[in-house]
C-alpha cells in the first residue's frame, strides 16, 4: 500500500516527532492537570457556602432562623456586624451577607418581613444555588410558626446503578478536544515551520510528490497522537478510576478517524498561514468555537436552542459524541453511525481541501 | 555540446507596492553552459540570479522562454529534470532532531536510491559528524553538508546558490577545493556569488546579471580586459570587483 519512499519518509518523521520529547511532555501536561482537577472537584460533597448573618433583631424568630442555617451543613455561617461582614464579602471571604431587619418578627404572619441579601457581583452565579435553600429554610420556619404540616417531602433513594460522575462525562470530550488540538497543531505548525526554514523548498527540488509528503506526516503524527492519547487514557483509567464501558477498539477507531480529520484540517491551515503567528490565530479560529460548542464540557442539549443544529454539525461534536456514547453508554459502532457518517463527511471535505491548498510551489515559497 | 541551454527565459512578478503592475524579475536570459564547466552568475541583490536558478531547478514556473538540461525540457518535464540535478539553496536548515546520516539516507530515499551516507559525508569531510545534528554544525560545515545532500543522486549538474556567503576565509577556500574536486570528477557546476575573488578563482565562465538581464558574459580574463578600467598607475588591470561595479553601478541595492 505504501511505497518505499512513503515508508522511509514516515519513519523519519516518526523519529523527528518522537525525539521532540519536550513538546510531547507539554502536550500531555495540560490534559492531565485538567482531568485531575475535575476528578477531585467532583469527588463528593460540595464545600459549604460561606454566609454572613447580621442579626439586627433580638427576636426569637431571628435567632431560630440563624440557628437553622448554622445547623444546615450546606452553609458555613458567620455572625457579625454589618460593616465587618461587608468587608469580608468584598474580600471574597463571604459569598453573601444576610441582613435581618429589626422588625424581623413584629407582625410576623401579617406582613412580609424583608431580609436584605448583600452579594458581590462576582459571586452572583452562586445565587441560583443559594436562594432556593434560603427560601426553604424560611418556609420551614414559617411552617413552624403557623403550625402547618408540609404537604410533601422528598426522600432520595440512591439506586447505586452505574454512577455517572462528571469526570466520566468529561473524559471522552476531553480526549476528543486533545486529539483535535494535537492534530491541528501537529500538522499545521510543522508545515509553517518547515516552510519558514526552507525545508519544503529543499524537498521540492527532489522528485518527491505532495501526496508522499502528506501521507508520511499524517501517518507519523497519527502514531504520536495515539501514543499521547493512550497515555492519557491509561492515566484516567488507572489513576482516576474512569470507566470506558463500551468496546475499546471501537473507541480507538473513532480516535483514529478523528485524528485523520484534524490532521487534514491542520494541513489546510498550515498551507494558508505564512507565519507562526498566523497559524496560531487561524488555529484558534477553528479550535475555540469547538471547545464551547461541541459538547466537551457540557452536553450540546443544554445550549440555546438556536445554536444546537450548528453545534451538532461541528467535526469535534461528531468525534466527541461518538467517543462518549461508546465510553459512557457502551454503544457499538453500528449504534453511533450518525457520528461516523459525520466524521466521514468531514474527512472528505478536509482531505480534498488539504490536497487543493497544499501546493508545493506556493507552500514552499 | 552545452548541457544547459537557456533561451529567452522570463519571470514576471507583481510589483510589491502595486499589485496590478508587473515587472520582469528575469527578462530574456539566454545561456549555454558546457558540460564540465564551472559557470558563475554574478549580480547585485535583486538582479534575478536566484530566480533564474529557481526556474532551472523547477522551483519557479517559467513564464517565458525555454530551458533544457541534459536534453530534458524543464518547461515540459520538471520532475525528470530533478533526477539529474543537485541543488544547494541559500537557506540550509533541516529537520530538528535528525542527524546528518539520517538526513542523507532520507534524501537518498527521496530519489529512490541507496546512496551511502557515510561515503557522501567523507566526500565533504564530515564523516566524523555523522551523528551530529545540523544545528550543531559551523557555517562552513553546514554548507558542505548541503552539498553532500545535493550529491545523493549523483547529479550531472550541481546548482549552488551563494555557497560561500557568510563563511570565513578558511571555510571559503575549503569549499572552493570541494567544488573543484567535484568539477574535476566531471560535474557541471552553476553557482551564484557576490564574491568577485570566488568568481575569478573558481569559474571558467561568468555571466553578470542586472535588472533581470545578462549584461556581460565571458571568462574572467576576457571580462577584465574588456570592462575593468585601467588603474592609473599600476600597469595591471583592476580586478573583477571593478568589473562588477563598473557594470552595475555604485548605488547600494537592497
Amino acid at each position: 500500500m505504501l511505497t518505499a519512499l512513503q515508508r522511509h519518509l514516515t519513519s523519519v518523521f516518526l523519529k523527528i516527532f518522537w525525539r521532540d520529547r519536550r513538546s510531547i511532555f507539554f502536550s500531555l501536561f495540560f490534559p492531565v492537570i485538567f482531568m485531575t482537577v475535575f476528578s477531585f472537584a467532583n469527588s463528593g460533597e460540595q464545600d459549604p457556602i460561606s454566609v454572613g448573618i447580621v442579626n439586627n433583631s433580638s427576636s426569637a424568630v431571628a435567632t431560630d432562623f440563624s440557628e437553622m442555617l448554622i445547623a444546615n451543613p450546606l452553609f458555613d455561617v458567620t455572625l457579625g456586624d454589618e460593616p465587618a461582614l461587608r468587608e469580608a464579602l468584598i474580600a471574597g471571604d463571604q459569598t453573601m451577607v444576610l441582613v435581618l431587619p429589626q422588625d424581623f418578627d413584629t407582625n410576623l404572619g401579617n406582613t412580609t418581613s424583608e431580609i436584605n441579601v448583600v452579594v458581590d457581583a462576582a459571586q452572583v452565579s452562586q445565587l441560583g444555588l443559594i436562594m432556593p435553600l434560603l427560601e426553604q429554610t424560611l418556609l420551614a420556619i414559617e411552617r413552624e410558626f403557623r403550625d402547618i404540616e408540609p404537604m410533601f417531602s422528598i426522600a432520595i433513594e440512591d439506586v447505586q446503578a452505574r454512577s455517572q460522575r462528571y469526570i466520566d462525562f468529561l473524559l471522552p470530550g476531553l480526549m476528543a478536544f486533545t486529539l483535535m488540538q494535537l492534530s491541528i497543531a501537529g500538522s499545521g505548525f510543522n508545515i509553517v515551520e518547515y516552510r519558514r526554514k526552507g525545508i519544503l523548498k529543499r524537498l521540492f527540488v527532489t522528485p518527491i510528490e505532495p501526496r508522499d509528503f502528506i501521507t508520511a506526516i499524517v501517518l507519523a503524527r497519527m502514531a504520536i497522537v495515539l501514543v499521547q492519547l493512550s497515555v492519557l487514557i491509561l492515566f484516567a483509567v488507572l489513576l482516576l478510576d474512569i470507566r470506558i464501558v463500551g468496546n475499546f477498539f471501537a473507541y480507538y477507531l473513532v480516535v483514529i478517524l478523528g485524528t485523520i480529520v484534524f490532521l487534514c484540517q491542520g494541513f489546510c491551515l498550515g498551507s494558508l498561514a505564512k507565519t507562526q503567528e498566523a497559524i496560531g490565530a487561524l488555529g484558534n479560529i477553528v479550535i475555540m468555537p469547538q471547545i464551547f460548542l461541541s459538547g466537551i464540557f457540557y452536553p450540546i442539549e443544554s445550549m440555546p436552542e438556536w445554536i444546537q443544529p450548528v453545534a451538532h454539525l461541528l467535526p469535534l461534536s461528531f468525534v466527541s459524541t461518538g467517543m462518549r456514547e461508546i465510553a459512557n453508554a457502551g454503544a457499538t459502532l453500528l449504534e453511533i453511525y450518525p457520528s461516523l457518517i459525520g466524521i466521514a463527511v468531514w474527512f472528505v471535505i478536509s482531505f480534498v481541501a488539504a490536497t487543493r491548498l497544499f501546493l508545493w510551489k506556493e507552500v514552499a515559497n | 555540446m552545452p548541457i544547459i541551454e537557456v533561451s529567452d527565459l522570463a519571470k514576471q512578478y507583481p510589483l510589491p507596492d502595486n499589485k496590478s503592475e508587473k515587472f520582469f524579475a528575469v527578462n530574456g536570459v539566454s545561456l549555454a553552459i558546457d558540460a564540465g564547466e564551472i559557470f558563475g552568475i554574478l549580480g547585485p541583490n535583486g538582479a534575478g540570479k536566484t530566480t533564474t536558478l529557481e526556474m532551472l531547478e523547477g522551483l519557479n514556473d517559467i513564464d517565458g522562454g525555454t530551458a533544457i538540461i541534459d536534453g530534458i525540457s524543464v518547461n515540459d518535464n520538471p520532475y525528470k529534470v530533478k533526477e539529474v540535478i543537485g541543488v544547494q539553496l541559500q537557506a540550509n536548515e533541516y529537520f530538528d532532531n535528525v542527524n546528518l546520516e539520517e538526513l542523507l539516507s532520507l534524501f537518498a530515499a527521496l530519489y529512490n536510491n541507496n546512496a551511502d551516507p557515510i561515503a557522501l559525508l567523507k566526500k565533504v569531510q564530515l564523516e566524523e559528524k555523522a551523528k551530529a545534528k545540523p544545528n550543531n554544525l559551523s557555517g562552513g560545515q553546514k554548507q558542505r553538508f548541503s552539498i553532500a545532500c545535493a550529491l545523493v543522486n549523483e547529479p550531472k549538474v550541481l546548482f549552488l546558490d551563494e555557497p560561500t556567503t557568510g563563511l570565513d576565509p578558511q571555510a571559503k577556500r575549503n569549499l572552493w577545493d570541494l567544488v573543484r574536486n567535484l568539477n574535476n570528477a566531471g560535474m557541471t557546476i552553476v553557482l551564484t556569488t557576490h564574491n568577485m575573488e570566488e568568481a575569478e578563482e573558481l569559474c571558467d565562465r561568468i555571466a553578470i546579471m542586472d535588472k533581470g538581464k545578462i549584461i556581460a558574459e565571458g571568462t574572467p580574463q576576457e571580462l577584465i580586459l574588456e570592462y575593468a578600467p585601467e588603474p592609473p598607475e599600476a600597469p595591471l588591470h583592476g580586478d573583477l570587483e571593478d568589473v562588477f561595479l563598473a557594470l552595475t553601478g555604485h548605488e547600494l541595492r537592497e
